[in-house]
């Protein structure tokens, strides 16, 4: 009788099994994979939040990072992402063509600015023709995000160089930037471009001016009320509640039309953070770039998320975010997968 | 059919086979778990190689760190514990103010930390405002160990930079660099004023 048992109890065991293996049980749902660049945290988390709302069959996974990192995360790393939003849309050629992607979509942009609080120093005073004569003065503080680390921080360099050939004031940088780190920051001048060196060890002389590893690090400071000003993106600034000193277009790194000036000036970096990456940095139009890499794990439920990024919901949060949107341009129009092509304005034209 | 003989020897042999074999599984399980990472260390003295196994014989240091990212995501502070980078710094020479850190991994990822930094001069944050606050006795480690288990392999198995001391602080995750296997001391570059340029 106990041997019956037994044999009936392993048999029940086993369909049970079986019935599992047939898939009977509740199936997992599909994880969709969005890694983005930090400065797009909040319209895409505001994103990702109402895509899964829309389809909840998918599990929305994101994580964000600096923009290098997030094309490292399926380069460098081995790792699977189905989508990839970077700050910089030339990383995705450079760094991804052809094994890992082979087409990208220009989707949004961004420009610098000062940000400043009401408990800032000249607050009243400040405005886009005499920012570098208030920043330049000794009692007023103004922090960056690191130019080794953060994109924003070098692009704040650049922005100060050119500041110099806009405003035509050949001490901008050095009142600044150059006499106010040990060791200094060198520019060098050749033929109307400037090369700006950045040590591998960069530290501040004084509390004049404040590095952080990002720009998020550098508003905190600025909400404490330990420096005056910041350099920052428009968005972030806008997202933070703060007033911002407007620079101009030639300045701001957000002109497509200035795009030739912003070439006169590059960053030189003391070191090489990523070995994938060049030393040199060229001054150029801020475009954020989206793509599905070549090895995603569910390309059909990225592409739905793209769509969804660059239709009228995706635009509205960005909008609602302050982050601007651009009519979608791709580089490559006959990779990108077809339900993707209405999106788009135009192939390339840069 | 068989001799009593013949049988003698043939349990001898099956019992010789089954511990040749039971050796060989165990010594491959071990050699398994055993770390072959090897870290090279560069100073003005030369250039040394140190197994894993030799850097956890060094002297080491316990404390909390922890750290975030560049959108804010917290990991820790947990508990650390890893030989104080001054310490490898000093097997081949030590480390001056007129010098820095370079810190490598072989996935392409480098650092480098001023002379203060590597003495524990970093900015601290508060882990439940992310806000900075004063920190004391922060120490910069090559770890090994975080709540007494080795690393995990995202966590940066075996060796990764630790920012770790008494208080429970947070800092900036870029320095926390993961995979360590080259670590060199090199005199700071003399920078130039931009008029120099």
């Amino acid at each position: 009788m106990k041997v019956k048992q037994i044999i009936a109890g392993i048999i029940l065991a086993g369909l049970f099994l079986s019935l599992n293996a047939c898939g009977l049980r509740e199936k997992e749902k599909p994880k969709l994979k969005v890694i983005y660049a930090g400065s797009l945290i909040q319209p895409l988390e505001e994103a990702s939040k109402q895509f899964n709302k829309l389809y909840p069959e998918v599990e929305v996974e994101t994580e964000g990072h600096g923009s290098i990192q997030v094309i490292r995360y399926v380069t460098d790393l081995g790792k699977k992402a189905d989508v990839l939003l970077v700050a910089d849309y030339s990383l995705i050629s450079s760094l991804m063509y052809d094994d890992y992607a082979n087409w990208y979509i220009k989707f949004a942009t961004n420009q610098l600015v000062i940000a400043y609080t009401e408990k800032s120093k000249y607050a009243a005073k400040i405005n886009s023709a005499n920012w570098y004569e208030i920043l330049s003065l000794p009692e007023v503080k103004f922090g960056l995000a690191h130019p080794l680390l953060d994109a924003c921080g070098y692009r704040s360099l650049m922005a100060i160089q050119l500041a110099e050939l806009y405003y035509q004031k050949p001490n901008i940088f050095k009142y600044l930037i150059a006499n106010n780190f040990d060791p200094s920051v060198k520019v060098q001048k050749d033929d109307g471009n400037y090369t700006i060196f950045i040590p591998e060890v960069i530290k501040p002389l004084s509390q004049k001016v404040s590095l952080r590893g990002g720009s998020i690090q550098v508003l905190a400071l600025l909400d404490a009320g330990l420096i005056d000003y910041a350099f920052e993106y428009r968005s972030v600034a806008l997202q933070h509640g703060l007033k911002f000193v407007e620079l101009p277009p030639q300045i701001n790194l957000s002109s497509p039309v200035c795009d030739d000036f912003y070439r006169r000036v590059k960053v030189n970096f003391g070191f090489q953070r990523f070995s994938a990456i060049g030393n040199e940095q060229a001054g150029k139009v801020i475009f954020y770039g989206l793509t599905i890499p070549k090895n995603a794990r569910n390309p059909l439920w990225a592409e739905e998320y793209v769509k969804f990024i660059l239709g009228p919901e995706g635009k509205k949060i960005f909008t609602e975010h302050e982050h601007p949107v651009i009519p979608p341009e791709a580089d490559n129009l006959y990779q990108i997968p077809p339900a993707l092509a209405p999106f788009i304005k135009k192939e390339k034209t840069w | 059919m068989w001799g009593k003989r013949s049988k003698s020897i043939f349990s001898v042999f099956l019992v010789v086979a089954i511990i040749c074999l039971l050796s060989i599984y165990i010594y491959g399980h071990w050699q398994n778990g055993r770390i072959s990472w090897k870290l090279t260390l560069t100073g003005k003295e030369g250039t040394k190689e140190l197994t894993f196994y030799q850097i956890k014989e060094m002297s080491s240091y316990q404390g909390w760190g922890g750290f975030f990212t560049s959108v804010g995501v917290v990991n820790g502070p947990d508990k650390y514990k890893g030989v104080p980078v001054e310490d490898l710094c000093a097997q081949v020479g030590g480390i001056s103010p007129k010098d820095c850190l370079w810190v490598f991994s072989p996935d392409g990822y480098s650092m480098v930390f001023s002379y203060e930094q590597v003495r524990g001069d970093f900015v601290a944050y508060d882990p439940q405002t992310l806000k900075e606050i004063p920190a004391r006795g922060l120490k910069m480690l090559l770890g090994y160990e975080k709540n007494k288990t080795f690393f995990t392999e995202e966590e940066g198995k075996p060796l990764r930079i630790v920012l770790a001391g008494r208080q429970k602080l947070l800092t900036e995750g870029h320095y926390w660099v993961k995979w360590v296997n080259k670590i060199e001391v090199r005199p700071v570059k003399k920078g130039l004023r931009e008029d120099e340029g």
